[in-house]
């Protein structure tokens, strides 16, 4: 095992990586930003370096600060936890090229991830579907072709594009040429590549994520999936695992899909595998997140397996001593990520002295912060600030459990947005599991 | 505002399993089978099998002696008898000393008698660190005096054949070493004498040719590549494409050139079987 971790992060989840490194009796050394000097990391942690000033370029991305920090201290490996540096292939090299270990995928096998295309192509020549649509089109009368074997409505997108500049919606096919010829101008003249490729819209869609653990020796554990469709903006507001809408059948060929994934990209460590589910719950592949995520918990809860020691284990090259039987998962979890965000106004971030903080209890309640009471929450970083997690038999008693335990959280001092979701768990398309991806979306609209 | 001095430290042992980078690391064998790395430790507890692909990796000579023989019974001969450059070929006495600093091992030959479940033998067991256990004229003086020891002493012999073939800088003396040791293996043969060998991955050329190829018994390790000129050669000189395992143990197995595929979790059962078996009154 590795005598000396350091952890490249802050927050919740350097507090709930250096938990899983005493356990262990590994050494920890924190680092911190000039922000973060009064940071629950900083004292739980064996010892604790500051490596720059608050933004986050010049501290917790600043990879030679991290590499000095970690050498200077006699550090063996360096867990990057999630966001910051966690899918940074060039660090991962950097890592291991000055002998530390990086407690994640190869540099390689990241960089084969950030490129969303050929992962895709990768996953499909294994047999793994993904969202229908065709690439490299140029001409108008081969891309309508195209266009009416993937069925509309479809998008077009722009092959060197971003930022969603250069996207056209087509519900018909009457509308297609326009649109096509719209699209490759803009995308002339924004990205100079006039090269667009459609892809099939898929509506009212659930996200869906597979949680894998793989060891060195080429054993693979597929848990459970998490359903993470309750987002807003993208951003994800409750997690659950498992996903109520999704049956035995479905949930056995997703799990086959999520193994064919990895074994073709021969992963290791944790990562997570994420899926759109259409309306008739059929899995497609989008991307794979080699990390570990911030909803993690969700899966510990139901699978009983702590995946951050274990990530930690598989990294120091133990092998896995689990079967997939004994990680399929007992109950239903639920996590609800209280940001210090005020929903009536916009979400927007708030910071500030924790006055109070009140943390929910009780059996199979789990409250993961990086809060304490006198706390200054500084406003440069994410404003994810704690993650409250319940497990019990069924989903019902566990939306009963989360709904007893948010309101006793109390975290007074920032806004936050706990009694938000309080509401969410009473709304008809949460309590039947119904509820997709575009569902606070059109809440928002119709209020 | 809470101090670093806050929390006691659990201060818990540390968990002892896995391993860390750096100086104290175990070093790590990439298997040419599935091209992933396993420590070595794991690979020695599995008899050099990779536990994922089951790729034979190539054992060393002292590894097969603790595999097969008795513990503590093996008695090493000749161990002085080495190559000496007699045609004085360019970089030849550099290649040794590397040979030798690699392996650990003095030329590409260990032999010795030992006892397998208690039943003596005569024994060798060839190199793949020194020159691959190519065969010069110390490899070959090394096995043919074990063939005369083992005659004198009525002992059968067992023997591991893994090499290149003849070694080039020894030129026509290296050659010559086929003939010398195929006579020690004659007499020994024709004194009623049992010979068993083990071809390894490779066993070619001049071994191959000789006396690899003339024990009683064959046996093959699965997978090891089995023949007189190399599949590389064959093609260049024949300009054909060769059919898929050619030469492969299996290959040699189905148009019979081995008698026997010998796994090696059951190896050391199956040749003490048959020496047993080939004992005579001995047993």
């Amino acid at each position: 095992m590795f005598s000396k971790l350091l952890i490249a992060n802050r927050g919740e989840i350097a507090v709930r990586v250096i938990r899983a490194c005493k356990e262990m009796g590994v050494q920890t050394v924190a680092v911190y930003s000039q922000a973060d000097r009064e940071a629950l990391h900083v004292s739980l942690a064996d010892e604790s370096i500051c490596i720059g000033p608050a933004p986050a370029q010049l501290s917790y991305l600043h990879q030679d600060a991290l590499l000095s920090a970690a050498l200077a201290t006699g550090c063996k490996a360096v867990h990057p936890g999630y966001g910051f540096l966690s899918e940074n292939a060039d660090f991962a090299d950097a890592c291991e090229q000055n002998g530390l270990r990086f407690i994640g995928p190869s540099g390689q096998t990241i960089r084969q991830m950030g490129n969303k295309d050929a992962a895709k192509r990768t996953v499909a020549a294994a047999g793994v579907p993904t969202i229908p649509g065709r690439e490299d089109l140029e001409d108008v009368n081969e891309a309508r072709k195209a266009a009416e074997q993937v069925g509309f409505p479809l998008l077009i997108k722009a092959r060197s594009g971003g930022g969603g500049r250069g996207i056209r919606r087509v519900d018909r096919v009457e509308e297609f040429d326009h649109a096509f010829r719209e699209a490759a101008q803009e995308a002339k003249a924004c990205f100079g590549d006039p090269g667009l490729y459609i892809e099939k819209l898929l509506e009212h869609v659930k996200h869906v994520e597979v949680q894998v653990l793989c060891d060195q020796h080429g054993h693979i554990l597929c848990f459970g999936e998490r359903d993470c469709s309750m987002q807003r903006r993208r951003q994800k507001l409750v997690e659950e695992s498992p996903c109520a809408q999704l049956t035995a059948a479905q949930r056995r060929t997703l799990m086959r899909y999520a193994r064919q994934a990895v074994r073709a990209f021969k992963y290791e460590g944790v990562g997570t595998l994420e899926f759109l589910l259409d309306e008739g719950g059929n899995p497609y592949f989008m991307e794979m997140n080699t990390r570990l995520q911030v909803e993690h918990p969700v899966t510990e809860m139901v699978s009983g397996v702590d995946l951050v020691k274990w990530q930690i284990r598989v990294a120091a090259g133990v092998p896995l001593p689990f079967q997939q039987k004994d990680v399929e998962g007992r109950g239903h979890a639920i996590e609800c990520r209280i940001n210090a965000e005020d929903p009536q106004q916009d979400f927007r971030p708030s910071g500030g002295r924790i006055e109070l903080l009140h943390a929910p209890g009780g059996p199979w309640v789990r409250f993961d912060t990086a809060l304490y009471q006198g706390y200054e929450l500084p406003l440069h970083y994410d404003s994810l600030i704690a993650k409250v997690i319940v497990h019990a038999p069924t989903r019902e008693e566990a939306i009963r459990k989360m709904h007893a335990a948010l309101c006793e959280t109390v975290i007074e001092g920032v806004d936050h947005t706990a009694s938000f979701q309080t509401e969410l768990l009473n709304e008809p398309a949460f309590l039947d599991g119904s509820y997709t991806t575009d569902y606070l979306s059109a809440r928002e609209g119709s209020l | 505002m809470i101090s670093k001095d806050l929390f006691r430290r659990p201060n818990l042992p540390l968990e002892s399993v896995g391993r860390e980078p750096g100086r104290d690391a175990q070093p790590e064998v990439k298997c040419p089978g599935c091209s992933r790395s396993l420590p070595q430790d794991e690979l020695a507890g599995n008899l050099h099998v990779c536990p994922r692909c089951r790729h034979y990796h190539k054992m060393s000579a002292r590894a097969r002696i603790a595999m097969m023989l008795d513990e503590g019974s093996f008695e090493e001969l000749d161990a002085a008898v080495v190559s000496r450059d007699p045609l004085r070929f360019p970089d030849y006495r550099r290649k040794l000393d590397e040979a030798a600093l690699q392996s650990g091992e003095a030329e590409g030959v260990v032999t010795g008698l030992g006892r397998v479940d208690g039943l003596r033998c005569g024994f060798f067991v060839m190199e793949p660190g020194f020159m691959m256990g190519s065969m010069g004229a110390a490899v070959g003086e090394k096995i043919t005096r074990l063939f005369e020891r083992a005659l004198r002493e009525r002992l059968p012999v067992l023997g591991y054949t893994l090499s290149g073939g003849a070694r080039v800088q020894e030129g026509i003396l290296s050659l010559m070493q086929m003939a010398k040791v195929s006579g020690a293996v004659r007499a020994h043969s024709d004194a009623g004498l049992f010979y068993l060998a083990v071809l390894c991955d490779p066993t070619t050329g001049g071994v191959a040719a000789s006396f690899a190829m003339q024990a009683d018994i064959i046996l093959a390790e699965p997978g090891a590549l089995i023949g007189f000129a190399g599949p590389r050669v064959i093609e260049q000189t024949t300009r054909q494409t060769l059919p898929e395992g050619f030469q492969r143990a299996e290959f040699q197995l189905a148009h019979g050139f081995v008698g026997r595929l010998s796994p090696r979790e059951s190896q050391r059962a199956l040749v003490s079987l048959l020496l047993r078996m080939h004992a005579g009154g001995a047993a």
